[in-house]
């Protein structure tokens, strides 16, 4: 073996990872990354002042008020109190209330069923907000592909600068190897998958209208119980005092529901104005995979660096020769 | 020249005037209303719902609660020459608005709402028809402010002053997504 055929490494090698680095910064590209990849750090932003366990504990307990006030007021309906004018005005709320309980029914176990889902998925969404930031992902791709591609290049155009330059490909392939690891990908990821695949059903516009319903039918709920049926008690026997100590899940909403609304119109918004955004992160592929997507090329990286070294057989080394002519060199071919 | 070449030649004339002047007469019929619409008894704001019903506000004063009415401001109504912008802080610490120019503050769902302009409107009056750009109108309710500007059209009449606008505006985005605000003032107009 001659010292030249001792450093000319193979061609192939750099050729390959040329390749990968494209692909790395194709893939962002291919995937719609750029545009997607903001959206979804905006719906995290988004869902971060509501995906606390002391938030989603408050809107339970919204739920919890509205729905022991149904349960009072149709207590409060079914046993009057004695003077006759009240019982006429209680007559007179009581279909409007026995409609607002029937809708309730459907509202508390579609509504109440949601924030079930959101609060099991709050360890989820906390594993995915503690991934680095969604923006910066199309650049995991693009600068580790873009390096690769300066390295194979660098390395075809002068093969003798390969020898050193390998290893820096080989440092940038454990870099893509440990990123995953690093920012706990494999743990993380599979999570942002389940609490995307939760919000399916609930990030729609198609469920986004039923929960507006919700809201219109809780308002005119509580309404009735201010406006019509509290007043109606009032005309029975029964003093104020004695109406709150009785029925005080009646006073409860009545005191509770401007902060209710404070609490669940921000939440409807919200939900609203991050459909778009929450389809566009859902059409990347799986959370799952992501890890893989920095692994994998990491491992081929740090292989095919290592693979590169081996050296070439004589008649290859020959045309590295100073002084030959060699086609390669010449730029022929 | 013939008659007839004579005649066409008087029709071409005429007509090469009269087009122009017919495409730019409401234009220049028109005049610029400058002062305050009052917004009287009768002016409502309806939620119009994706669906196709209305939203219903049990604290309306109307006996139907689909219409929730409302009446002039501090400022006496739609001032025509200023922006009539919110007022800094813009809400209670529940979520009222605290814009009391327009109109007052009234009651939506147990929370009151208010009405801003944050550019000056241009009112336009044709023999009786009013076209109003009332662009950069907001509501705002509970902490949140909803964009429900739009070109408006209307009636005055000289002699009573008294005026009636009418447009609706869907909201994007927002706990209302998709809903549309159907507006109605009337009142009178004060040059």
């Amino acid at each position: 073996m001659t010292p030249v055929e001792a450093r000319a490494p193979k061609r192939w090698p750099l050729a390959v990872l040329a390749v990968i680095g494209i692909g790395l910064i194709l893939a962002p590209v291919a995937f719609g990354m750029f545009s997607k990849a903001p959206d979804g750090a905006s719906m995290m932003t988004s869902f971060s002042p509501f995906m606390t366990r002391h938030r989603l504990d408050g809107f339970q307990a919204d739920m919890r008020d509205v729905g022991n006030a149904v349960a009072q007021g149709q207590q409060a309906i079914r046993h009057p109190g004695r003077a006759r004018g009240g019982n006429r005005l209680l007559a007179r709320v009581a279909p409007q209330f026995a409609s607002f309980a029937r809708q309730w029914r459907g509202v508390d176990s579609d509504m109440g069923g949601m924030l079930v889902k959101i609060k099991a998925n709050l360890p989820n969404y906390q594993a995915m907000a503690a991934l680095p930031s969604f923006r910066l992902f199309p650049w995991f791709f693009v600068i580790p592909g873009a390096i690769l591609l300066v390295l194979a290049a660098t390395g075809l155009a002068r093969v003798a600068a390969w020898r050193a330059l390998r290893w820096v490909a080989v440092v940038l392939g454990i870099a893509l190897v440990l990123a995953p690891v690093g920012a706990q990908m494999f743990s993380r990821a599979p999570k942002g998958a389940q609490m995307m695949s939760t919000f399916k059903t609930i990030e729609t516009r198609h469920h986004l209208r039923r929960i507006q319903g919700y809201f219109s039918e809780m308002a005119v709920g509580q309404g009735l119980v201010q406006l019509e049926l509290v007043p109606a008690l009032r005309h029975t026997d029964l003093g104020a005092a004695q109406i709150q100590a009785r029925y005080p899940a009646l006073h409860t909403l009545d005191a509770s529901w401007v902060h209710i609304l404070n609490d669940m119109t921000p939440m409807i918004a919200a939900m609203s104005n991050n459909i778009n955004d929450y389809q566009a992160i859902a059409s990347l592929p799986s959370f799952r995979l992501f890890p893989w997507f920095f692994l994998l090329p990491g491992v081929l990286v740090i292989v095919i660096a290592l693979l590169g070294d081996r050296r070439r057989g004589r008649g290859a080394a020959e045309r590295e020769r100073p002084g030959l002519f060699n086609p390669v060199n010449q730029g022929v071919t | 020249m013939t008659n007839r070449f004579k005649l066409r030649l008087i029709a071409a004339a005429v007509s090469a005037m009269a087009v122009p002047m017919v495409a730019a007469g409401p234009g220049l019929a028109a005049q610029q209303l400058h002062g305050v619409f009052h917004i009287g008894a009768g002016s409502y704001i309806r939620m119009g719902t994706p669906s196709g019903g209305f939203f219903s506000n049990p604290y309306s004063k109307d006996a139907n609660k689909t219409y929730t009415t409302f009446l002039s401001g501090g400022g006496g109504g739609i001032r025509t020459d200023v922006a009539q912008n919110a007022p800094s802080p813009a809400f209670d610490s529940h979520g009222n608005s605290l814009a009391n120019s327009i109109i007052t503050p009234t009651n939506f769902t147990g929370i009151r709402f208010g009405v801003i302009t944050t550019l000056q409107p241009k009112f336009l009056l044709s023999g009786h028809r009013i076209t109003g750009y009332l662009r950069h109108l907001y509501a705002q309710w509970n902490k949140q402010t909803f964009y429900q500007g739009s070109i408006v059209h209307g009636t005055y009449r000289r002699r009573s002053h008294h005026y009636t606008l009418t447009w609706h505006t869907e909201v994007h985005g927002g706990p209302f997504d998709g809903y549309t605000g159907y507006w109605h003032l009337q009142g009178t107009f004060s040059p």
